[in-house]
Parts: structure tokens; sequence; C-alpha cells
């Protein structure tokens, strides 16, 4: 009998309480934002995709572990390079893909670009701004206002660890700490702060014990392991939903490609990057585990990334039928007032 | 463990601002905008105030004395010297529907919480279409031998970040419709409050809770036919008493008063140079490409069949503001430096 216990303990201990269709649909999300910053990139180079490219690929682990066990009302700000974890929370594919190529269906109407995207009103996640990490102060703001309504909701905020050198991280945390505001900060340590090292940018071992300056605790994971960063995104999330304040959370990866479409990042040691795309790609790992468990089968894992491809492929087909913004809109939504933002936008910008 | 807060009741604590009017109904400027805050508070509950020794303390300049005992340290809630973070919990709690009114103990720290407001702040709702409703309140401007960190006039910086409404009252009255205004208004607000001005001028103050002045309007302070003094600011006072001079010499000044940087006004400006065809720009930020720089370049584009003489501007030079008394008086323009140069100009 004791046996028993002990497997089915097993048994709930590695699935951290989630069921079999969280479970798949962690694996669907996961393979998506790998899928999708594989073939955005594949379009960048062909000279098929307007602008930049931030790739998150190889710290999916981090993304969707963290944004996983948010609620609907719970707000994210994020980089530019956290698609994935806005994916998460639900961003829809097509409109994302519109804002892409700058077309009017995109959340930004075209007044941004790539993963400068953001859904306040629908999905509750942040616009991001290119100078990081901005969102951290706006992150305690939204926070203050839920604990001043008593509301039982929880910012989330992720920067990379080349953030954490900045002034407002630190003030961010602070002023998290002596209001106790319900914020997770996440730090997506994913080593390389463009082509900066960890050493370069800090002189503590680690960004999770900075926690302990400020007075409250930090955590460290490995991003490779997207269940155990839910598991710690979990706690911390309820520990800010029940008035006990902030956690840092530093989970650690690779960043498998440049800063930015341009950057070969040949800084990274190639003995680096083959152990973390060999032995600790979060995606890979996951989609292991879940065979293991019998959770899926290979059909199952098939008939997702299918799923994933024609997705990605209506997604495209529908960026390219979005109009571009008419030009004459240009000044158009900078004042609230103006009502741009309040009415349907002229759909006449062509598609050429 | 609560704070000990001052007692209600003592000396200027704990009373409505509008008590601190004197017996014939004037209000300070600095009691004007006290009392816009205050009312603005009593009217909506999302209205909060946050910055550094707003609360027991009542800010640096004693706008907010007595707030905290009225509404409550959440309302008045004082921060940690983060202005980054200030900005940035304005912007926050402002997406969740709050309506936050953030203290600048000095204009001149804005730069410390510089980046949230132009890159986060000015930007979001035309990238994003959320609006933003914060008011950031500022003391600017110089004349106080407050010397070079304390006696800034940053509006062109904030003029210069599309998405920032920049206002720049000159009056008791004007202060509070404005700064009531920039309240209920959904746009990030910086509000700039002259501290030269805060407790020198005083006028009898309207009762109407609900009398707003608009923002983006200006206003001819006094009426003339020779020469347009468009200003802003402490330099309308300046312009006020150069035109009283200049009237007894025969000179009949009329003077702009712009109230609010942007929007501008060019409607009201362009008028009044169509009436006496000539323009003298008068501000206190920097002459290069400071606020007079637009007016003039605006005036010039738009008002020139209406001119007799070329745009004259008059502004301090493109230095840190000094410390020492001669220096500092140099550096700012003077009620006679202001009527010789209309003599000229008028003379044209």
């Amino acid at each position: 009998m004791a046996t028993d216990v002990s497997e089915k303990q097993a048994e709930a201990d590695w699935r951290v309480g989630l069921s079999d269709d969280q479970l798949k649909d962690i694996l669907y999300k996961l393979k998506l934002c790998r899928y999708f910053d594989e073939r955005i990139e594949a379009l960048y180079r062909q000279g098929r995709l307007p602008g930049a490219i931030y790739s998150g690929r190889g710290q999916e682990g981090t993304h969707v572990g963290v944004a996983y066990p948010l609620g609907g009302d719970d707000s994210l700000f994020v980089t530019h390079r956290d698609l994935s974890a806005q994916f998460t929370k639900g961003l829809d594919l097509n409109r994302v893909m519109a804002q892409f190529w700058g077309r009017i269906d995109g959340y930004t109407r075209g007044r941004d670009g790539n993963s400068h995207v953001g859904d306040w009103n629908g999905k509750r996640t942040w616009t991001p701004v290119s100078h990081l990490p901005l969102a951290y102060p706006v992150a305690c703001g939204a926070a203050l206002a839920y604990k001043r309504r008593g509301e039982a909701r929880v910012a989330l905020a992720i920067c990379g660890e080349g953030a954490t050198s900045n002034g407002r991280w630190h003030e961010s945390l602070n002023v998290s700490a002596v209001h106790r505001l319900p914020v997770v900060w996440v730090v997506n340590n994913n080593q390389w702060a463009y082509s900066t090292p960890n050493p370069l940018e800090f002189a503590v071992p680690t960004v999770a014990e900075r926690a302990a300056a400020y007075g409250f605790p930090g955590v460290r994971v490995d991003g490779a392991d997207v269940l155990e960063v839910y598991r710690v995104s979990l706690n911390a999330v309820e520990r800010a939903r029940s008035g006990e304040g902030p956690t840092l959370i530093e989970s650690v990866s690779l960043r498998w490609r440049g800063h930015a479409g341009h950057d070969p990042a040949k800084y990274v040691p190639k003995e680096t990057l083959d152990e973390y795309m060999q032995h600790k790609d979060p995606v890979k790992r996951f989609e292991e585990l879940l065979l293991t468990h019998q959770v899926v089968d290979a059909e199952a894992v098939k008939g997702i990334q299918e799923r994933i491809e024609s997705e990605f492929d209506r997604g495209y087909e529908f960026a390219q039928a979005s109009p571009f913004p008419v030009p004459s809109d240009v000044t158009k939504g900078l004042w609230v007032e103006d009502g741009y933002w309040q009415s349907e936008p002229s759909r006449e910008g062509g598609t050429g | 463990m609560a704070t000990s807060l001052v007692e209600t009741g003592a000396a200027g604590h704990g009373a409505e601002p509008r008590g601190k009017r004197t017996e014939a109904g004037e209000a300070t400027y600095l009691i004007a905008i006290a009392e816009a805050l205050w009312e603005e508070m009593e009217r909506d509950e999302r209205v909060y105030l946050l910055g550094e020794d707003i609360g027991a303390y009542g800010g640096a300049f004693k706008v907010t004395e007595g707030f905290i005992e009225r509404f409550g340290p959440e309302r008045v809630m004082d921060t940690p010297i983060a202005e980054e973070t200030i900005v940035g919990m304005a912007v926050g709690s402002a997406m969740e529907g709050f309506r936050p009114v953030a203290e600048f103990q000095y204009a001149d720290f804005m730069t410390s919480g510089f980046d949230e407001i132009v890159t986060a702040a000015a930007r979001y709702h035309y990238r994003s279409g959320v609006p933003l409703p914060i008011v950031l309140r500022a003391p600017s401007g110089g004349g106080v031998r407050a010397s070079s960190f304390h006696s800034t006039n940053p509006e062109p910086w904030f003029a210069h970040a599309p998405g920032l409404k920049v206002i720049c009252p000159a009056f008791p009255a004007d202060a509070k419709g404005l700064l009531k205004s920039a309240v209920r208004d959904d746009n990030p607000c910086v509000f700039l409050e002259h501290k030269w001005i805060y407790r020198r001028i005083k006028e009898v103050m309207p009762d109407d809770p609900d009398l707003l002045v608009p923002i983006g309007s200006a206003k001819v302070q006094r009426e003339g036919n020779d020469v347009s003094i468009i200003t802003v600011g402490a330099m309308v006072h300046h312009a006020l008493e150069a035109a009283e001079n200049l009237s007894q010499k025969g000179v009949s000044v009329e003077v702009v008063d712009l109230r609010t940087i942007h929007p501008l006004d060019g409607e009201t400006v362009l008028r009044s140079v169509e009436k006496t065809s000539r323009a003298f720009v008068l501000y206190e930020s920097h002459r290069f490409l400071g606020v007079g720089a637009e007016v003039a370049a605006m005036i010039a584009e738009e008002g020139f069949a209406h001119l007799d003489a070329p745009v004259v501007r008059l502004a301090p030079p493109n230095v840190p503001v000094p410390f020492s008394p001669p220096l500092e008086d140099a550096y700012l323009p003077q009620v006679a430096d202001i009527e010789a140069a209309v003599e000229k100009l008028s003379a044209w």
C-alpha cells in the first residue's frame, strides 16, 4: 500500500498538479513559440519581412512556464524578447502576424512593429518599450491598483539579466517591497545581454540572491524545465495573490540566436550553444517527458505540429491580406479625444 | 505599524485649502493648486497623489499640507526617492483605472524620471490605444536664487515628446482651472507650476468646483494695439509690469499668455499679431530651441502678412541657470529689458 501511495505521489509531483489537457496545451504552446520563431527568422532572412526580429528561441521554457499560471485578469509586462510569454497569455496569432507586416489588423495598427506588441484591453499584456526594464516600474503601478482595490490580481514582469544592471530595476524591486505589492519579478537570464556575458553585468553569482537585499525571496530555476519554471511561478503568483508581496525568479537558459536578426552571435562559445541545443532544449525535453509518461504519443505530437504549421500559414495569409494603414492617418491616435482608437480605422491602405 | 500623523486641527493641517484664502477671498497660486487637487480628490475617488514627502510633511512647497489627514496615506502616497518608479506607478495604475497625480519636488528632477515620461508614457496611447490619464506636477522656473538644479524650465523637452500636454499657468485661477482640466483629461499631462509665482501672486477665486480652464487655450491678459508680447509663466507678470510702464510712455502693449505649451493655441497668437502687427516673444526656457522659437517660427510662417516688423525674441542665453544674484538677473529677462526691447520694436 505504501508503495502505491508514493507512486501516486510521484505521479502527482512530476505533473505539478496539471491535467493531461493542460500538459498538452503547454506542449502546444512551446512548439508554437518555437515554430513561430523559426519561421519568422526564415522569412526575415529571405527579405520577406520588414523591420527587425528579436528571437526568444531556447527560452520558451521560461516564457511559457512563468506566464502559464496567470489568470485572464492578471497582467503581464514584457520585453520585445518575450513574445512567447504573450502567446502563452493568449495573443491572437493572426493579429501578431499582421503586426509584423505593419498592417492595420496588427495590435498597434502599424504604429509599432514586430514583437513590440501587446493587448492590454484583451489579454492584459503590455506593449513593450525597447528601453529596459521600463515595464518594471509600470508593473508596480498595476500591482498597486490591485492592492488598493483589494483585488486578488497579480502583475508579472519579465526582463533580461542585462536590464538588472539598470537603476530602475532596483527602484522597482525596492518600491514593490516597501509597499508589499502583488507582483512577480522574472529575470530571463539567457546569459548574454546583446554580447555582454553575466560576469560583465553583475559581480554576484546569481541574480536571484539580489532579492535578499530588498527583503523578499529570490528563486533560481532551470529554464530548460518548463514544469519547474511553472511550479516556481505558480508559487510566486499565489504568494503575491495572497498579499505576501513580491518574489524574484531568475530563470536560466541560453539565447540560441543573436540579440536581433542581424547579429550572428559569434561571441557565444560553440560548445555552450551545442550543449544547450542538444541537452537543454526546453521544447524537446518536455515533449520527451510527455511521451515517457504517455500523456501523448508520436501521433499526437505530429498532430500538434501539423496544427501549428497550418495556423502559421493561415496567419501569414491573414497578414498579407490585411491592408496597410492609410498614410493620412499618421497623426491620428496621439490624443485620446481624436477618437482614432475608439473607432474602426480606414481599410483603404491597400496590401501592395 | 501605523505611522503617527500630524493631528487634525493643528495649524494648517487637516483643513480644506479654501480655508487658507484671504478674508477677501483671494488665493495664492499655491493655494489655488491645492484647492484644485483637494476638490478633484473629493469629486473622484480614482484620483490619488504620489510623490516624495507629500504625506505628513505636506510636500517640498507644502502644496499637499493637510491632505493626508483628509484622504489618508493610500491616496496621498509617500514614495521612496525613485522618480522612474513614481512615473511608472502612475502609468501602471492609470492603465488599471486610477487617475494618479504625481508630484516632483522640483521640475529639475523630472530628468530622473525622464525615460518613463517621454519613452513610455508619452508614446503609449499612439502605439496601443490605451489612455493614460496621469498628471505630473512640478515646480519649475527661476528667479528665486535656487541655482542650476532647482530653477529649470523643462517645457520644451516635454513639448518635444509627442503625446504629452504641457501646461504652464501664470495666474491662480488659471492654475486651478487648468489643473482640474488636467486631472479630468485622459492624456498624460505635464503641469509646471512656476515657483516664483507660488506665493507672490494671488487673486479672488471663483467658487464653482466645476469651473475648468480648457487645455490648449491662450488668453489675452492685457489688451493693446502697438505690440503683442507672447509669453508664458512668470514672464507673463514681467510682461504685464512692462506693459503698464510702457503705457505711461504712450506704447500700447497686448500681453498674450499661452497658458498651455502643447497643444499650442496658434489662433489666439495670430489674432493678436494681426491686430498689433508687431510680435515680441518672451520666454524663460533657453532662447535656443526654446518655446518661443516655435512661436516665432509659427508667426513667421502663418502671420507674415500681418507683420510690420521682424519677430523679436527675448529669452535666457544658452547656459545653465546661475546662482549669484547679478548673474541670475543677467540670465533672466528683466522688466527693463522687456521695456527697452518693446520700445525698439514699436519704433521699427
